[in-house]
């Protein structure tokens, strides 16, 4: 595992390095491609932070990711209306003439990075904390977190809650005072995901393997048990909890400026249950799985989108259920060819 | 053809003036109606003065007579008769819809005729009114008379008449009758005179408490059937999760499927069998039922079976059947909205008080689901199967110790949890839109009613699913559907401080 | 001097009354055994001493001054009470030496020391679901003790376990008594509690039967009408 986490963690570089040294071979396409897979993969990551590792299944991770997302495409709009004077589509749409208060501020890049983490962190800290307090777990947890992500996507749906309604804002022009159609800029967007990519992986494997990472594991076995050896779980659930959904945030913040849209689509039910098959395909408790789970189903769904777009729900859930029942443990179960993983091969035998 | 025959009629009718019964002076109108206009409005005042005492045989000849008139096919005894005079005209044209409405053989003559008198209710005299009212015999028209009759009285320039139809108005309270009232207090009689102001006011408070009445239950009545839906969509997924800790993610789509399979045995009779095509709801509910639960089964053999130790994954994999149902759906049906016929036993109502009316297609689904409650009931506490189910419940090792198939036991409950969804898209066919996604819909609110009600008694999922729904029709009105769906989400997260494990936990240790 | 001093405790299940006015001491030094037949409540009064399970009425003081029914499980680990629980959990997808060290609230200096006493330092880095039965009954109490509680509950010790793992688990209790830290041992076991304890308390249906010395609860008439007898 740890030869393939550094593997990943390579070609991850590489990849970066060749954007930055020989953009030439590669089309600009592909460029935005990579940039968006890697926002993809830290969202991945940090699920299996929260899955893998402490055995909390969130279903509404595209929340953290669409806060982020939300945020930076404020910053965008307002950015771009200072430097080039464009009004967002929404507000003529809306017929506003001025932004709702707490569009304040957004023009500061600062202030909209730091917001994204403050926000994060409230709402995750206080989702967390009524949860885990109450010892709220397992299929529970996941169902609620789905309400949650499914309630946040109705209300962004609302076209009177300044945020754009059902089609979202898009239309950024600038970033950082830059035409966003330079192919410049669009380099340097993939080539900051990859890195803050590559940044999240080495923190997440160090905190997995350190005190608290084996404490993490520990209450995801035996909370109880856990708990009778004199240590507080709830803030260890929280910490940990809070951490994935502020990395998710990060994803979404680099996510949209490349996608150059958002919509409360994103915060359909379906789009948080992808990111927990990507990280059941790939592998969910190892980091690498993760990454690799996100650029493969995501490099497929981008080929196939192209193609036949119809055909990609039956494909996903015919490869979800092949992986639940097959190979309980993802691709890594192809790597390590486990016994299990081919035990479906063999007559089924009662349990 | 006609003027011939009219003629005789008149001439006959004149020979016959001496029958006893006839209160109406035959002759006299005749001669009055082919008189100048003076004596023509005099005609028409005969008529109407004399409905009360007039035979029926009176009646039809007196149509006929104005009706004649009116086209100018009437036969004088000195030749054609007079062209009316504009007022006349007016004044025959309202005597002809009045002796319509008596006379009439046909009730939808009759009830156009009432129609057209209600331009000016007030015009129309008592006489023909209570006439009209004593020998109805059409419910409806009959109903609606009593209103027009009620109406007519409100302007009638008798004010202990007025005060009477005031006080019958506000005996049905509906917005009309609160509009009528609150019209009424511009009246001159209202600020002349004291007492008809009193009786106008106490009309309007007790209109107004009909009305506030109304509405409550109104509500609470489009609360329960949506607690309808609920309950039977969540009373499968709580089985089911008590059984085997698993929450069947696609359970929205069984629902989908349900009113799909409905809608395909209404194509199928419309087909087959037209005559049945109207009774396609009670047809379609053992197919329907069999067919969902024959797929819950499938899907519990060939996936959840294999993943009852590992929740979190069945999370997954139902997510994927769902996805995969929906779009199959979309594919084959398109995405568009289901045509359902309304077949008569799911149209209308009955007006209960204020602008409540208890609607047949709600209290179908209302109904339906008292009726798979019951059923679900017996089946748990009063069937081997039912001792099972409990059983593997509470304690799966023990149970299957002491022989019980616990693996058959989930598959049937499966089966009947699915069943039991698939006949809340039956239920709900006639209330709401059919279309793939309908399922996302109610799978949410399934969830919440499954994590508030628990899953040690079936009470727990009907108080949940009656709370659950009764909130999200009282919200809807004042904030709309997304407020009411983000409260019962803060609600539910807030209720579990205080009891995690829903209303009714089971007993038994926890580790 | 007392360690835990259990006054006037009620126990219930909905209608069910699991413990019924129970008072009991236990002191330092001392090894103090809890036996009675299945579903006397045994598990159920460490549960309260725990604070896994809170009680309907009664108190349970810890040297007298803290009153544990109030606290958090996790508060009452810290202040030195600690448990093994009757169904062996050991974290099974981590290893023996972090077993220890998660037991030992991350002092590793203590992890040799404790892996020695179970028998296990040479086993530290193997992962705990691969050992033997009896080995994780072991490591559990290892875990427990690594701690260094000052009052060690021990909830069947040596219930599956081999005649020879049964005597190694009693040679292990008696090196753990000492005078500043107070043992409770629930087990079914006769002998083996013969062996070990100093004193032993026999609860039938939720209330206390019998207490004194195990040789003299062989010989009472009630004792051995509803337990040792059948
Ligand atoms: N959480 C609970 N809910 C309901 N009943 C419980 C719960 N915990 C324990 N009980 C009941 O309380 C009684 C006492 O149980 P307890 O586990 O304390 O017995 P015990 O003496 O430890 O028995 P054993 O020797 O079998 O371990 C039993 O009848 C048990 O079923
Ligand atoms: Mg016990």
């Amino acid at each position: 595992m740890t030869r393939l986490f550094a593997a990943v963690v390579a070609v991850l570089a590489a990849v970066a390095a060749l954007i930055a040294v020989a953009p030439e071979l590669l089309s600009p396409y592909l460029v935005n491609s990579a940039g968006q897979l890697a926002a993809f993969a830290l969202l991945a990551v940090s699920l299996d932070l929260i899955w893998g590792y402490a055995g909390i299944l969130s279903l509404g991770h595209g929340l953290y990711f669409a806060i982020g997302g939300y945020v930076v495409a404020m910053h965008l709009l307002k950015h771009g209306l200072a430097v080039t004077g464009r009004v967002p589509d929404f507000m003529q749409f809306m017929g506003w003439s001025e932004f709702p208060f707490y569009w304040a501020g957004f023009e500061s890049f600062p202030y909209a990075a730091g917001l994204t983490v403050v926000l994060t962190l409230a709402m995750s800290g206080l989702f967390g904390f009524v949860s885990f307090r109450s010892r709220v777990g397992g299929v529970y947890f996941s169902i609620i977190t789905q309400a949650l992500v499914y309630v946040a996507m109705l209300l962004m749906f609302r076209n009177d809650t300044g945020f754009g309604g059902n089609n979202g804002m898009t239309g950024f022009s600038v970033i950082f005072g830059r035409d966003m159609a330079d192919p410049f800029v669009s380099r340097m967007l993939a080539i900051g995901s990859i890195v803050i990519l590559i940044a999240a992986l080495l923190l997440c494997r160090r905190l997995v393997t350190s005190r608290v990472g084996r404490l993490v594991v520990a209450c995801r076995d035996d909370e109880a048990r856990l708990r009778s050896l004199g240590y507080g779980t709830l803030r260890l659930k929280l910490g940990i909890w809070c951490l994935s959904a502020v990395l998710a945030a990060v994803a979404g913040f680099l996510y949209v400026p490349q996608v150059g849209i958002i919509n409360p689509r994103l915060l359909s039910p379906d789009v948080s249950l992808e990111i927990a098959v990507w990280v059941a395909i790939g592998g969910r408790g190892a980091l690498s799985g993760a990454v690799i789970g996100a650029i493969l189903v995501n490099g497929v769904k981008f080929w196939l989108s192209a193609r036949a777009p119809e055909l990609w729900p039956f494909i996903l859930s015919g490869l979800v259920v092949l992986v639940v029942m097959a190979f309980p443990n993802g691709l890594l179960d192809l790597g390590r060819l486990r016994p299990r993983a081919l035990k479906f091969l063999r007559p089924a035998r009662g349990t | 053809m006609i003027r011939p025959l009219l003629l005789c009629l008149v001439v006959l009718c004149a020979v016959l003036r001496a029958q006893p019964a006839t209160a109406l002076d035959r002759d006299a109108v005749v001669a009055s109606a082919c008189g100048p206009a003076t004596a023509a409005a005099e005609a028409g005042r005969m008529i109407i003065d004399g409905v009360a005492q007039a035979s029926a045989d009176d009646l039809v000849w007196a149509r006929q007579l104005i009706a004649s008139a009116l086209d100018r096919s009437l036969a004088c005894p000195g030749g054609a008769a007079p062209l009316l005079s504009l007022r006349n005209r007016a004044a025959f044209e309202t005597i002809a819809a009045e002796l319509t409405l008596l006379a009439a053989p046909d009730p939808t003559a009759r009830a156009g005729a009432l129609k057209s008198l209600g331009r000016r209710p007030e015009l129309v005299p008592a006489g023909v009114l209570d006439r009209a009212a004593a020998q109805e015999q059409d419910t409806a028209l009959k109903a609606a008379l009593a209103e027009f009759a009620a109406l007519a009285d409100l302007g009638s320039p008798d004010l202990a008449r007025r005060g009477r139809a005031v006080a019958r108005v506000a005996d049905t309270p509906s917005t009309r009758a609160a509009t009528q009232l609150a019209a009424l207090t511009n009246d001159p009689a209202y600020r002349a005179d004291a007492g008809f102001r009193a009786t106008v006011d106490d009309a309007i408070t007790r209109v107004g408490r009909g009305l506030m009445i109304g509405r409550v239950l109104a509500t609470l009545y489009n609360g329960a059937s949506f607690a309808s839906i609920l309950f039977m969509s969540a009373v499968g997924l709580a089985v089911i999760f008590g059984l085997m800790g698993v929450i069947n993610l696609a359970q929205g789509e069984f629902i989908m499927i349900g009113a799909y399979g409905t809608w395909l045995v209404q194509q199928g009779l419309h087909a087959a069998a037209p005559g049945l095509a109207v009774w396609y709801l009670p047809i379609a509910v053992i197919p329907v039922f069999l067919a969902t639960a024959g797929i819950g089964v499938l899907l519990e053999v060939g996936l959840v079976r294999h993943l009852y130790r590992r929740p979190l994954m069945s999370l997954l994999a139902t997510w994927a059947v769902s996805l995969f149902l929906v779009n199959l759906v979309r594919v084959v049906f398109g995405t568009q909205n289901l045509q359902f016929d309304t077949p008569f036993y799911v149209q209308g109502g009955i007006a209960v008080i204020g602008d409540f009316i208890i609607t047949w297609n709600r209290l179908f689904a209302i109904g339906f689901a008292a009726l798979s409650l019951a059923g679900t009931w017996a089946l748990l506490r009063h069937t081997p199967f039912g001792l099972s189910v409990r059983a593997t419940t509470q304690n799966r090792e023990m149970a299957a110790c002491i022989g019980i198939a616990t693996r058959q036991v989930d598959m049937l409950a499966f089966g009947l949890g699915s069943g039991l969804a698939g006949l809340a898209g039956l239920a709900l066919s006639p209330l709401y839109n059919v279309n793939p996604q309908m399922g996302t819909n109610f799978v949410v609110d399934s969830f919440m009613v499954v994590v508030l009600g628990g899953v040690a008694a079936l009470e727990g999922t009907v108080l949940a699913a009656l709370g659950i729904g009764q909130l999200n029709v009282l919200v809807e009105p004042f904030y709309g559907a997304v407020a009411a769906k983000v409260i019962v989400l803060l609600l539910t997260i807030m209720f579990l401080q205080w009891r995690p494990e829903g209303l009714f936990a089971l007993q038994g240790r926890r580790r | 001097m007392i360690a835990i001093d259990v006054a006037g405790l009620n126990v219930r299940f909905g209608a069910f009354r699991a413990i019924t006015d129970l008072s009991l001491t236990i002191d330092y030094g001392e090894v103090h055994a809890i036996i009675g037949p299945n579903g006397a409540g045994k598990t159920t009064l460490l549960d309260v001493i725990s604070g896994l399970t809170r009680p309907v009425s009664g108190r349970v003081t810890l040297d007298g001054a803290r009153e544990l029914t109030r606290l958090s499980d996790t508060a009452i680990a810290r202040a030195g009470v600690r448990r093994k629980f009757q169904k062996p959990s050991v974290f099974m997808a981590l290893s023996v030496g972090e077993n220890l060290e998660i037991g030992g609230l991350g002092d590793a200096s203590l992890i040799d020391e404790t892996a020695r006493l179970i028998g296990l330092a040479d086993q530290l880095q193997r992962p705990a679901g691969t050992l033997s039965h009896g080995q994780k009954q072991w490591l559990e109490i290892g875990m427990v003790l690594a701690a260094r509680p000052r009052v060690l509950m021990l909830d069947e010790p040596v219930a599956g376990l081999t005649d020879g793992e049964t005597d190694l688990t009693a040679e292990l209790i008696a090196t753990l008594r000492g005078p500043d830290r107070a043992i409770v041992v629930v087990e079914h076991d006769m002998d083996f509690v013969e062996r070990i304890a100093d004193r032993v308390t026999v609860l039938h249906e939720g209330r206390t039967l019998f207490e004194g010395a195990m040789a003299d609860a062989r010989q009472d008439r009630q004792v051995i009408d509803v337990y040792l007898g059948r």
